[in-house]
């Protein structure tokens, strides 16, 4: 009994490793985590892997648009608002206003769409006769929320397996809508982000004068979207698509009337001789026209009778496989209604790790880590020249690591390089503090009662309790400010600080008492 | 097994005026050397990407030796600003501080001349200063709460301020040393300086309670705190160096950049806790209070 009263302080750091190891190796932990986080983990370990590690891409970027509060809509609706103020701002299209009420009688304004400034929104509502209480940057909480819901959509209709897409905002208030693929190619993953994805299909036609165009088929008016199908035979690649049954008697009749199903269908030749085609169907996503085409004689017959609209089946044809699947990934994921701002002048920020460089960087890492811990242990060693002194604070400063590692395998947080940097420093501190207790505990000869050893024990205590509190000063901005890759520094050293002074440094006195004090 | 020993310095042999006017000095010219910095480019310590904007691409390219680099240049355009080697695998970091290329061109770039594109970085301008204004923010607030913290501890004027005033020197002549050596300030060096913060205090306080808080004399005190603080310095110190020259070799930027900063600041650490701080508190004890 009086052993255990008198060494509780090592049983707990026992039990808290055998906690942290059951976390980092044991299968049935394993098969719970798969389901939250999405990272890749090695073999061994449950152990989740950042993107630096594992390979991967991470876009980091907020939405384009500036945004007026408190618009006053007059008893206007939505659509007529949406137009008025389309109309009083150059290159804006009604799709890029965004009118949301959020009261009886008003709400916001947003314009999401590069170059228009605050100002230029103010003067567009003041001169369609629309009072409001300020126009700012950005986008709002709804704007973001679906911005996230059709990104994450849009990953996972890509295939992109382990994707996640999240909000984040600084301490600042700024909104940053964080993108993170494991394994895939940049480029593949910012052309999936980058295109606002709306899909559109136009009827273009000849009338008595030139041609005319008009939109016959938009995002909603789509009952079910197919897989993409690789065509052969004669035909293009496609996307089969239902027609929603509301519209497709409209859709029919405007075919007939544009002339698309005219009698024995159209040809289109609208790539190579625009003013002179039959009538077209052109597919336009994001504003550009990706395909134009005809229609068979057969649909179009089917059209002309009216049975068409029984069963409104329908192929959007595209000019090559990936662009098939990107329509049809579009279209099932929806539009965003905001453009992220990337590129070359955008606010945003992308990186990319492939997964070879990331497998290196973990192996490295680890190496860089062990290293690390032989020049302690070595200083250690000579410095003491105890093995009874230097092997427990070596295995006791590792143990603070494996708790640390059994930590972010249990909350699933992955790890990066700025963790394991935190893991060394965790080390570098956890030593020091060893050191002290060490150097207080054995000052002065021998130390041959429990009396003495905990006066000692406690002196050394106050000081490391006072560097404790500094490093987590220190380390609290870097842990709170989302300066992205060193949170996760800040966030394991406190950590490590914390499980040192509270767990394992206390343990370690007791150690060193039981091997000094044996005697007694 | 061989020990070794913290030798025991014989104080009494000089000053206190001795004793300060070498870490004085020196903080001194650090500063004079940001100063120099600050009048010549605008900014106290050159900004890196993550701060300035830009992109970074790590390619490997399969070229004999010597060839590589010439092989970089003709790849890309604009051609890179910086270009440096990975020791460990053929490897080759490049950075581009220019905006009106996207990463993508320059990925594009490296495929068409055959690199293998190992990893890509890119910062926007915006992004990068507003996350500069950020980080030193940061550090400004860790170093006011440290600050704090230690006046709380030790609630005299005169141990606290020592304590305060070593480590401001222990950033600021790691902070010259960067201008110095080339090193720009990134994510990684912002937070070694925060590291340099809560490690450099730890010596600081260490003895100051020896001197302040125990019996026995001054230089009785003073040894058998150094003897604890220079071994705590010299292991965080190996820890450093090996990690630093290990992670150069891996081509592993992040901890090369805390390595190296962490190993200039431990380094004035010592300079400053065992002459600055110590005489200011022999000072203190002597003259100051009076006794």
């Amino acid at each position: 009994m009086g052993t255990i009263r008198e060494n509780w302080r090592i049983i707990l750091l026992i039990i808290v490793l055998v906690g942290s190891l059951f976390a980092l190796f044991s299968p049935t932990m394993a098969e719970e985590g798969s389901d939250a986080a999405d990272l890749a983990s090695s073999g061994t370990t449950n152990l989740q892997y950042g993107l630096q590690l594992s390979g991967g891409t991470r876009i980091r970027a907020p939405l384009v648009g500036v945004t007026a509060d408190g618009v006053e809509f007059g008893g206007d609706q939505a659509p007529a608002i949406e137009q008025a103020v389309a109309g009083e701002l150059d290159g804006v299209t009604v799709a890029d206003v965004i009118v949301r009420p959020t009261s009886q009688t008003g709400g916001t304004v947003e314009v999401t769409v590069d170059g228009v400034s605050p100002q230029d929104l103010g003067n567009a509502l003041d001169a369609s006769g629309y009072t409001y209480e300020e126009t700012r940057e950005g986008v709002t909480e709804q704007t973001r929320a679906q911005a996230v819901d059709i990104l994450s959509n849009k990953i996972n209709e890509a295939g992109l397996s382990g994707g996640t897409v999240q909000q984040i905002q600084t301490p600042t208030g700024e909104n940053y809508i964080l993108i993170e693929v494991p394994d895939e190619n940049r480029q593949e993953v910012v052309d999936l982000v980058n295109q606002r994805g709306s899909v559109r299909v136009d009827a273009y036609y000849p009338t008595d004068d030139g041609y005319d165009q008009v939109t016959v088929l938009e995002q909603d008016d789509f009952q079910s979207i197919g897989n993409a199908q690789q065509g052969g035979e004669g035909q293009l690649p496609n996307v089969p698509v239902v027609v929603r049954e509301s519209v497709a008697p409209e859709f029919q009749q405007e075919m007939v009337r544009t002339g698309v199903a005219g009698q024995g269908g159209s040809r289109c030749s609208y790539t190579s001789n625009p003013n002179g085609t039959d009538a077209c169907l052109l597919l336009i996503v994001d504003g550009q026209v990706v395909n134009s085409f005809g229609m068979s004689p057969g649909l179009a017959s089917g059209m002309r009778s009216g049975e068409w609209a029984q069963d409104p089946r329908f192929i959007l044809q595209t000019q090559n496989f990936s662009g098939a699947r990107q329509v049809a990934i579009n279209l099932r994921a929806g539009a965003l209604p905001a453009p992220l701002d990337i590129g070359p002048d955008g606010e945003g920020t992308s990186s990319f790790v492939s997964p070879s460089q990331g497998q290196q960087f973990r192996t490295d890492s680890l190496l860089t880590g062990i290293i690390a811990v032989f020049a302690v242990a070595g200083v250690v060693f000579v410095r003491y020249g105890e093995i009874e002194v230097a092997l427990p604070m070596v295995v006791t400063a590792l143990s603070e690591v494996v708790i640390l590692l059994g930590f972010a395998a249990g909350i699933g947080y992955p790890l990066d390089l700025s963790v394991i940097a935190g893991f060394i420093a965790v080390i570098g501190t956890g030593v020091d503090d060893l050191i002290i207790i060490a150097d207080e505990v054995m000052a002065e000869g021998d130390v041959n009662s429990r009396r003495v050893f905990q006066s000692r024990f406690k002196k050394a205590f106050w000081v490391i309790g006072a560097a404790a509190a500094t490093t987590i000063i220190a380390m609290s901005p870097l842990a709170v400010l989302s300066l992205g890759d060193l949170q996760g520094f800040a966030i394991f050293t406190i950590l490590g600080v914390v499980v040192g002074v509270l767990l394992t440094r206390p343990a370690y006195g007791d150690i060193l008492r039981a091997l000094l004090t044996r005697d007694t | 097994m061989v020990a070794f020993e913290v030798p025991e310095v014989d104080y009494t042999r000089y000053t206190n005026r001795q004793l300060a006017a070498v870490p004085l000095a020196v903080l001194a010219i650090a500063l004079l050397i940001i100063a120099g910095w600050y009048v010549a480019t605008g900014v106290p310590v050159n900004p890196g990407l993550e701060f300035t904007g830009g992109a970074e691409l790590r390619v490997a390219v399969d070229a004999p030796d010597g060839q590589a680099r010439e092989q970089i240049q003709a790849a890309f355009d604009p051609a890179p600003e910086s270009i440096r080697g990975v020791p460990s695998d053929n490897t080759y970091i490049l950075t581009f501080q220019t905006e009106e290329v996207g990463v993508s061109a320059l990925e594009e770039q490296a495929r068409a001349a055959g690199f293998e594109v190992e990893s890509s970085y890119t910062v926007s301008p915006s992004f990068g200063s507003r996350t500069q204004l950020l980080a030193l923010g940061g550090v400004a607030f860790a170093f006011l709460g440290m600050s704090a913290l230690v006046f709380l501890m030790f609630r005299t004027f005169v141990p606290s301020i020592a304590v305060v005033v070593s480590a401001f020197s222990d950033i600021v002549i790691p902070v010259a040393l960067m201008n110095v050596l080339g090193i720009e300030l990134t994510l990684g060096t912002v937070a070694a300086l925060l590291m340099i913060i809560g490690y450099s205090v730890d010596s600081d306080i260490l003895l100051n309670n020896h001197i302040l808080r125990r019996s026995g004399g001054f230089y009785e005190s003073t040894y058998r705190a150094m003897r604890t603080g220079v071994t705590m310095t010299l292991t965080s110190l190996a820890a450093m160096i090996v990690m630093t020259i290990v992670a150069t070799l891996f081509g592993i930027q992040l901890l090369a950049a805390i390595g190296t900063v962490l190993v200039f600041g431990l380094t004035t650490d010592l300079l400053n806790t065992y002459m600055l701080n110590l005489s200011l508190l022999r000072w203190y004890k002597y003259e100051g209070v009076g006794n």
